[in-house]
């Protein structure tokens, strides 16, 4: 049974939202979803407290209302499609593996963190930590795509190793922050220092974007195939993105500080 | 054997009897049509047969801009062999030497990635990149950038392999050299016009057809001494008559039956629309008595519809 969440009220303190998942709820029936309990401070208290459950959609777990006090919503999602009308709080989307989450607001710190697979998409912003890892851990995002048609905070992608990221607007200081590889794109303004200390991946910058650090090298060759296949890729995104395959492009490669095999690819 | 007329020309009561090989498909782009034609060409170069070329390869089409990964020119060229270790080496070989060397190049497998097993296309070329090579995944198919002098090689990670069809055969029987070459050369512009079918000899023609042994230890296959005209005279088993004084053979490698049957339905079109009176008096085929192959191309069933006994 698909159902559908409508929040009544905005808890007091903040909530581990973990469980909402489409997998665990569509096996449960109304009043066990109500019973589901979600810890929130010391205490866990029935899922019901806070929502209205309601039939839904055929396979979509839908959740209206504003969650920004729910943490890591859709964290850990493997299948089936969780949205949320509204914002999120941190860790939205932590350690996906499969399925989709679209969230129709922002998102605050940490989200697609940890992420290994699946589609999430933000249609507002993102905080700091987009598609980064886990609070000391080594990996951060390694597989799946996050979309984020707002702006972004600092350290995007920060310890990426694969997968897709794609911001339609600005992104904070230091993005692909000690990336491992994978690919990132930014349609409009980036902060400072983007690339500090990334190994490898691809860095596109298809809005404003600063001057490249001392430790990215301008590379004059020709990599217009490689362009071509990486431009038509990012153009099913939409604007501002459709245009790139008719753009030229500069390739920068470090940092050099490091393994020096990755690429800052700035549109002209 | 009895033969039907079609236009005057002869259509011999056989078939011709093909083989089951692995096959895939090649996408080779570069800055413009002639330098991705010099990587087609090369690569396929020398790989008229597989008794001593290790495969069978010919370019199966022009491609436009639209039409390829990184939106440039490009040709697609098919590759057989007669086994799937066989046909990796192949790619590897004739890939790292043709494709890679040849100035703008970049390579692309030209099947979907699911139609079959994968094999080797850039994932061991990338070596030669010493270390420097980077690789991307883009919506699931990994692609290996390897600096080169001219700028980079790219190259998709691998290839399906499929299970092709190889040995489908035109005989064109003529009644002297030039109109046995034109017509040849008119059957060759149409089939070659079928997608997922190549022709492997050169100019698309065979003139010394083969039968399998010899009567020297050693050799896998011999002169098709029953189509020889020198030999009318004096083989036992010629399949000639009086008229036939030159015959050239037409092989077709295809990724499946239908498109081996559809070059071939292509040749014998173009043959019997040209009539007898241009000097291709009969078409016939090659086989092995159908015990070998386990595709039966029967000429009769490929011919147009209407004809009249011989």
């Amino acid at each position: 049974m698909s159902w559908r969440l409508v929040l009544r009220q905005a808890p007091a303190l903040r909530v581990d939202g973990r469980l909402l998942s489409p997998a665990h709820l569509h096996a449960l029936a109304a009043d066990d979803v109500r019973r589901v309990a979600l810890a929130s401070g010391r205490d866990r208290i029935a899922l019901g407290e806070w929502f209205d459950v309601l039939p839904g959609d055929a396979d979509v777990l839908r959740i209206d209302g504003d969650l920004s006090r729910f943490d890591a919503v859709g964290a850990g999602l493997h299948a089936g499609t969780l949205h949320v009308q509204g914002d999120v709080g941190d860790a939205a989307g932590m350690g996906m593996t499969g399925g989709r989450l679209t969230i129709a607001g922002s998102a605050r710190d940490l989200a697609g963190c940890a992420m290994c697979g699946g589609w999430l998409e933000i249609t507002g912003d993102a905080g700091d930590l987009a598609a980064s890892a886990l609070p000391g851990d080594i990996d951060g995002m390694a597989g799946g795509t996050l979309v984020v048609r707002g702006r972004v905070g600092a350290r995007l992608a920060d310890r990426m190793r694969r997968g897709t990221v794609v911001v339609h607007g600005d992104a904070g200081d230091f993005a692909a922050s000690r990336m491992v590889a994978g690919t990132l794109a930014i349609g409009g303004g980036c902060g400072a220092m983007p690339g500090w200390g990334m190994r490898r991946g691809s860095v596109v910058l298809a809005g404003a974007a600063p001057q490249a650090t001392s430790t990215f090298v301008d590379v004059r060759s020709d990599a217009g195939v490689f362009w071509q296949l990486l431009a038509r890729d990012l153009a099913r995104f939409g604007p501002p993105f459709d245009d790139l395959p008719r753009r030229r492009m500069t390739r920068f490669a470090g940092d050099l500080a490091v393994q020096g095999k990755g690429e800052l690819l700035v549109a002209r | 054997m009895t033969a039907l007329l079609f236009n005057g020309v002869a259509v011999d009561d056989t078939f011709a009897e093909a083989f089951p090989m692995k096959a895939t498909r090649l996408v080779v782009t570069a800055h413009d049509i002639a330098w991705a034609r010099h990587a087609a060409v090369s690569a396929t170069g020398l790989a008229t047969s597989v008794i001593a070329c290790g495969c069978e390869a010919g370019i199966e089409r022009e491609l436009d801009a639209g039409e390829t990964p990184d939106g440039r020119p490009g040709i697609a060229i098919l590759l057989f062999a007669m086994s799937g270790k066989e046909l990796v080496k192949q790619i590897e070989r004739r890939v790292g030497q043709c494709v890679m060397t040849c100035p703008t190049t970049a390579v692309f497998a030209g099947l979907p990635p699911d139609a079959g097993e994968a094999a080797a296309l850039g994932r061991n070329l990338r070596f030669f990149g010493d270390g420097w090579q980077i690789s991307k995944v883009l919506q699931g198919v990994r692609y290996w950038r390897v600096p080169v002098m001219d700028g980079e090689f790219v190259a998709q990670e691998s290839t399906p392999v499929v299970k092709g069809v190889g040995g489908g055969n035109l005989l064109l029987l003529a009644d002297d050299t030039d109109a046995a070459l034109a017509g040849a050369t008119a059957a060759v512009a149409a089939m070659r016009r079928v997608r997922g079918a190549i022709l492997p000899f050169p100019g698309g023609v065979v003139r010394s057809g083969s039968k399998v042994g010899s009567k020297y230890a050693g050799l896998i296959a011999s002169t098709n001494d029953a189509f020889c005209p020198s030999l009318a005279a004096l083989a036992p088993r010629s399949e000639l008559g009086e008229g036939a004084r030159c015959v050239l053979e037409i092989v077709i490698d295809g990724l499946g039956e239908a498109e081996v049957a559809g070059a071939m339905r292509a040749g014998i079109k173009a043959i019997v629309e040209r009539g007898a009176q241009a000097g291709v008096r009969r078409i016939s085929a090659g086989n092995y008595g159908g015990k070998l192959g386990p595709f039966h191309f029967h000429l009769r069933a490929l011919a147009p519809a209407a004809g009249g006994a011989a």
